[in-house]
C-alpha cells in the first residue's frame, strides 16, 4: 500500500469517527448547522480524496451521502429520526469499505445500491411518503410527539422565531421545492449556527500543535526510557556511598523520573476515545431492545495508556450492553416501579493514585440475588449449604465465575452475568480489578479499575532456585512467614497436597521450587525459611512457597520470546536494580499449571473464605507505635507500609510531606516521630500509607507492631458506642483519625509555596 | 545481509553454479565449540559480547541457554552445545546477537574467534553421512588449509524455529 493511501486511511478513520461523535449529538440538536457542516466536510472529504486515488465504489457511496447532508446543510431537509439511521448507515457502509482496503489494497466488490437508494429516498420526503404512506405518516406523528418539548425540528417558514411544537398537518409545506421564502427561513437558521459557533469553539483548532507519531516509535521510546530507569537504579546503587556523587545522582534521579513521565503521558490518550462508541451503541440497542436510555458520560478527559484504553474496550462495551439488556427494564416497568420510563446510564471515568477508575452504572432493576444463588446451586458451582450462608455482596460475586455465563444463564437469569468472567479476566490480564455493587430496584453499578500504565508495575521480587522472580503485587493480598522449626505443625498435608491454615482456612499451597524443577531433589519445608505469599488470581487463591524476599522494586517489564511465554509461568522479564534479570511470574498461569482452580470444593471454599476474610478486615487493625505510645489504624484503609531514610520527608511550610511514586503524600506525625528523629542523617522512619475518600495519607509511626481484631467500646452508662477508640489485645486503643489530617494546599497555592520552601528542602 | 547469506544459500542449494561463482568471497565470523570450528556469516551477526551470563530460565526446552540483557530487551539465547548434545561448560561462554527473518536472539559458544574471508570455491555441501538434525542445522562446509569450517544457518537457529523442529 502506497503512502498516499495510507494517510488516506487515516484520515477518513479520523474523520468518519468525528463524524460519529457529531451523529448522537445531532439528535439531540438537529438545526445545528455547525454539526451538520462538520458531518458534510468529513464526508465530503473522503469523496475528494477517493476520486483522486481511484476508489471507484467509495465514491459513489460518498457521494450519495453528500447528496443527502448538501440538503440538510441548505436547510432544505432537517434531520429527524430516520435520516439519522441513513447517515449511520452511511457511516457503516463507509467503515467497511476502509476496512476492506486497508486489509486487501483494493475496494471489494460489496454491493451498496441498497444504501445508495436509501440515501436517495431519503433526499425526497414527499416520494418516500408517497411510497410508505403508512410507514412515513405514522414517523412524522411520532416523531412530532416525542419531541413536543425539544426545539423545533422542521423549518417553518411563515413563523420561523417561533419554538412551538409542529402541528402533523404541516409536513406536507416543507417538501423543499414548495418552500415559499427560503432566505427568510434561511437567515435565523444561520443566525443560529453563528451562535452555536460561537459557543463551541471549531474542532481541530488543535491541530497545528499537534503531530502525529507512530506508536512503534513511542514503544521503542517507552523501552529506552525503561533501559534509564534500570541503569538510574543501578548508578544510585553504586554511588550512594560516595558523597561527591550525591547530587549528581539525585538530579539524574529527578531527570529520569520526568522523562519516564513525559514519555508516558505521549502513549495517553483520553478515554473518550472510547466512551464516543458507547452513544452509538446505547442508540442502537436501546432501539432493538425497546428501552429508553439517558446516556450521562463523565470524566472524558481522564487518560490512560493507549494499550490499555484498547484492551478495555471489549470489556466496556459489554458491560454497557448488559446493563441495558438486563439491567434497565422497560419504560413500562419502570413507570409501574414508579421510576422515570428513561433509564440513565452512566459512564464515569476518573483517575485515583496510579489507577484509573471506570465505572458503568445503571438506574434498572439491580441484580436478583436469589436467582444467582439459585443458578449458582444449580450449576454445582456451591453446595446449598454454603449459598445459604454467603451474605447479598458474596452471592454478587458469582456471577464472575466461569460457568456461570452460558447461553441459558441469558434466559434464564434475569440478573446479569452474561460473560462477566470475560470482563474480568480480560481487565485482570492487563493488572486490574472489577467490582460489582448492585442493589435491587436501584441499579448497578460496575467498576473497573485500571492501572495508568503497563510497562512499569510494582513488584515484590522472591527468591526460589537461587534465582530472583517477581511477584506482581497486583495479586498479592499478604505475606505469611514459616520459620523452619514450626513448618512442619504449620504445612500440613492431605496425601501430596500441602495446606496452610491461613485464620482458620485452608489455604492449598505451590511451592514455587518443586514447580520449577519438577524432578530434582528440594529441601525440607523444616530446613529452610518458607514465606508464603497468598495470591488470588482470578479468584483463585492458593500459596506461593518461595524461599526468599527481597525489596519490592518498580520493575519494566520486557517481553518474552514466543519460546519462552509457551512454558506458560511467566509473563515476561525485567532487569533487577543489581543488574540482574529476573522472570515475572504469571500468578494466573501458576494456579492453572499447579492445578488451583474455582472448580473444586476446596478452592470454591477458598475463594468463600477470602469473601469472609474481607468482611472481617473491616474490623482488624493494624497496631503501631509512634514514639512510645500505642495507635490503631483500620486495616481496611492502608495500602502499604513503607520504610524510609528520613532525608525523603521534605517540608511544605512547616507541613511534613513525601514525594511517594511520584505524587505527594501528607505525612501526618502527631506522635512525633519525626521530632524525636531529627538530625539524624541516617534514621529509618516507617511511614503508613493509608486510602482517605479519594486521597492518600502517610502516617509517620516508629514500629509497626501487630494485626489484631478490634472490639467495640461502651461507654458506662449510656451504652453509646465510643468513636475514635477500639478495644485491642485488651487495651483501650486510640484509632488515628485519618479524615484529621489536613489536605494539602490545592493548585496554585501549593505551587507557590513549592517555590519557596525549594530552598529549605535541600 | 543480503550478499553472504544469499551466496551460502545458492551454494547450498546448487553445486553446478560454484565453478562460475568462483570469484566470490564471503566474510565468516569463526566460533570454537569444543574442538570443532564452526562459521557464521557475519551478515547475520548484530554484535558479539563476550563473556556473557545468560539467567537460567526453568522449564525451559533443552537448547536454551537462559536470557540475556541486550540493549533494552531481554534475549533468549540457544546454547550451541545444548543444541549439540554435548556436555555444559564451565566458566565463560561467548555471546553472538543474531539477527533473522523471525528477530533477534543470542547464540552461545565457547569461544569467538577471527573474521576470515574465504573464497566460495572452496565451499561444499553437507556431507549425506550427517545426521538428520545436524544436516538442518549446518549450511555446509568450507575446506581451509588447517581445517574445516563448518558453517551454521543463523535462520535455523532461530529459537522459535528449534522448538518447532522439536515438537514435530
Amino acid at each position: 500500500m502506497d503512502e498516499l493511501t495510507r494517510e488516506f486511511l487515516i484520515e477518513s478513520q479520523e474523520g468518519l469517527d468525528r463524524m460519529e461523535r457529531c451523529m448522537t449529538d445531532l439528535e439531540e440538536r438537529p438545526q445545528d448547522a455547525e454539526l451538520i457542516g462538520d458531518i458534510f466536510r468529513s464526508v465530503h472529504t473522503i469523496k475528494g480524496t477517493t476520486g483522486f486515488l481511484g476508489f471507484k465504489r467509495l465514491e459513489k457511496l460518498a457521494h450519495a451521502g453528500e447528496n443527502l447532508l448538501g440538503l440538510l446543510r441548505e436547510n432544505k431537509l432537517t434531520a429527524n429520526r430516520e435520516i439519522i439511521t441513513g447517515l449511520l448507515q452511511l457511516l457503516d457502509g463507509l467503515r467497511s469499505i476502509l476496512k476492506t482496503i486497508e486489509a486487501e489494497d483494493a475496494e471489494g466488490t460489496g454491493d451498496d445500491e441498497v444504501l445508495i437508494g436509501r440515501l436517495e429516498e431519503l433526499q425526497l420526503p414527499a416520494q418516500a411518503a408517497a411510497k410508505h404512506p403508512a410507514h412515513a405518516k405514522a414517523g412524522a406523528t411520532a416523531h412530532a410527539g416525542a419531541r413536543a418539548a425539544a426545539p423545533p425540528t422542521e423549518i417553518k417558514p411563515t413563523q420561523p422565531a417561533a419554538p412551538a411544537p409542529e402541528p402533523p398537518e404541516l409536513p406536507a409545506a416543507l417538501v423543499p421545492s414548495a418552500e415559499p421564502e427560503p432566505a427568510a427561513a434561511k437567515a435565523p437558521a444561520e443566525a443560529e449556527g453563528e451562535a452555536v459557533r460561537q459557543r463551541t469553539p471549531i474542532a481541530g483548532s488543535a491541530a497545528e500543535s499537534t503531530l502525529r507519531v507512530d506508536v512503534t516509535l513511542l514503544n521503542r521510546m517507552m523501552n529506552l526510557v525503561g533501559e534509564l530507569v534500570l541503569t538510574r537504579n543501578q548508578v544510585l546503587q553504586a554511588t550512594s556511598a560516595d558523597p561527591n556523587m550525591t547530587m549528581l545522582s539525585r538530579r539524574l534521579d529527578m531527570v529520569t523520573a520526568d522523562l519516564r513521565e513525559s514519555v508516558m503521558k505521549a502513549r495517553m490518550q483520553p478515554v473518550s476515545n472510547i466512551f464516543s462508541k458507547m452513544p452509538r451503541i446505547v442508540r442502537d440497542l436501546s432501539q432493538s431492545l425497546g428501552r429508553r436510555v439517558r446516556l450521562q458520560v463523565e470524566g472524558q478527559d481522564t487518560e490512560l495508556d493507549k494499550s490499555l484504553l484498547e484492551a478495555i474496550k471489549d470489556p466496556l462495551t459489554h458491560a454497557v450492553r448488559n446493563s441495558l439488556d438486563h439491567g434497565i427494564e422497560s419504560p413500562e416497568v419502570r413507570q409501574a416501579a414508579g421510576k422515570n420510563p428513561e433509564g440513565t446510564l452512566k459512564l464515569r471515568a476518573a483517575q485515583e493514585g496510579s489507577h484509573v477508575i471506570i465505572e458503568v452504572s445503571d438506574d434498572g432493576a439491580g441484580i436478583a440475588v436469589e436467582k444467582v444463588r439459585q443458578k449458582a446451586i444449580e450449576r454445582g458451582l456451591i453446595t446449598a449449604e454454603r449459598a445459604a450462608h454467603l451474605a447479598e455482596r458474596e452471592l454478587l460475586q458469582l456471577i464472575f465465575l466461569p460457568g456461570f455465563s452460558t447461553a441459558a444463564a441469558v434466559t434464564n437469569v434475569s440478573g446479569r452475568g452474561v460473560g462477566m468472567d470475560v470482563v474480568r479476566t480480560n481487565v485482570e490480564k492487563i493488572g486490574g480489578k472489577v467490582e460489582i455493587d448492585s442493589r435491587s430496584g436501584k441499579g448497578t453499578t460496575l467498576r473497573l479499575r485500571i492501572p495508568l500504565t503497563l510497562a512499569i508495575i510494582p513488584a515484590l521480587i522472591v527468591r526460589s532456585i537461587n534465582q530472583s522472580f517477581a511477584l506482581p503485587q497486583g495479586a498479592l493480598s499478604e505475606l505469611v512467614h514459616i520459620p523452619p522449626e514450626e513448618a512442619a505443625g504449620a504445612i500440613e498435608w492431605i496425601e501430596n497436597a500441602p495446606l496452610y491454615r491461613l485464620r482458620g482456612q485452608l489455604l492449598p499451597l505451590v511451592f514455587l521450587d518443586r514447580l520449577l524443577m519438577p524432578n530434582t531433589e528440594h529441601k525440607m519445608t523444616t530446613e529452610r525459611d518458607n514465606f508464603i505469599a497468598v495470591l488470588d488470581p482470578d479468584g483463585r487463591r492458593f500459596g506461593l512457597v518461595v524461599d526468599g524476599l527481597a525489596d519490592p522494586e518498580e520493575i519494566v517489564v520486557k517481553p518474552l520470546s514466543a519460546v519462552l511465554k509457551g512454558i506458560g509461568l511467566f509473563s515476561g522479564a525485567t532487569v533487577l536494580g543489581n543488574a540482574d534479570l529476573a522472570l515475572i511470574l504469571d500468578p494466573g498461569s501458576i494456579a492453572m499449571k499447579a492445578g488451583v482452580s474455582m472448580r473444586e470444593e476446596e478452592v470454591a471454599l477458598g475463594a468463600e473464605s477470602e469473601l469472609e476474610a474481607d468482611a472481617i478486615k473491616s474490623l482488624e487493625y493494624l497496631l503501631v507505635e509512634a514514639a512510645g505510645r500505642q495507635a490503631a489504624v483500620p486495616l481496611t484503609e492502608v495500602l502499604r507500609i513503607e520504610q524510609i531514610p528520613l532525608s525523603r520527608i521534605e517540608y511544605i511550610g512547616y507541613r511534613p510531606v513525601l514525594n511517594f511514586e511520584g505524587q505527594l503524600l501528607p505525612v501526618e506525625d502527631s506522635g512525633g516521630v519525626l521530632a524525636a528523629v531529627e538530625g539524624n542523617p541516617n534514621a529509618q522512619i516507617i511511614v503508613v500509607v493509608c486510602r482517605e475518600g479519594n486521597r492518600h495519607v502517610g502516617i509517620a509511626v516508629s514500629h509497626v507492631l501487630d494485626v489484631a481484631a478490634g472490639g467495640d467500646l461502651f461507654e458506662a452508662g449510656t451504652t453509646q458506642r465510643t468513636g475514635g477508640v477500639t478495644l485491642l489485645k485488651n487495651r483501650v486503643t486510640g484509632v488515628v483519625d485519618l479524615g484529621g489530617v489536613a489536605p494539602l494546599p490545592a493548585t496554585e497555592t501549593a505551587q507557590t509555596e513549592w517555590s519557596q520552601s525549594a530552598g529549605s528542602v535541600a | 545481509m543480503s550478499t553472504a547469506a544469499a551466496a551460502v544459500t545458492a551454494s547450498a542449494g546448487a553445486i553446478g553454479k560454484d565453478k562460475s561463482a568462483a570469484a566470490t568471497m564471503v566474510e565468516v565470523c569463526t566460533v570454537r565449540l569444543g574442538s570443532t570450528t564452526f562459521g557464521v556469516p557475519i551478515t547475520h551477526i548484530l554484535e558479539i559480547v563476550g563473556s556473557a551470563r545468560p539467567q537460567p530460565v526453568p522449564l525451559a526446552p533443552v537448547f536454551v541457554g537462559g536470557l540475556v540483557h541486550y540493549r533494552g530487551d531481554v534475549l533468549t539465547t540457544v546454547s550451541l552445545r545444548q543444541l549439540l548434545d554435548m556436555p555444559p561448560k564451565e566458566g565463560r561462554q561467548d555471546l553472538l546477537v543474531l539477527e533473522c527473518a523471525g528477530g533477534i536472539f543470542g547464540l552461545l559458544v565457547d569461544l569467538v574467534g577471527e573474521v576470515l574471508t574465504v573464497p566460495s570455491s572452496d565451499y561444499e555441501p553437507n556431507p549425506s553421512t550427517l545426521d538428520e538434525r545436524r544436516r538442518a542445522l549446518f549450511a555446509g562446509t568450507y575446506k581451509l588449509k588447517e581445517n574445516l569450517l563448518v558453517m551454521l544457518d543463523p535462520e535455523q537457529l532461530d529459537p522459535m524455529r528449534l522448538s518447532a523442529a522439536r515438537a514435530a
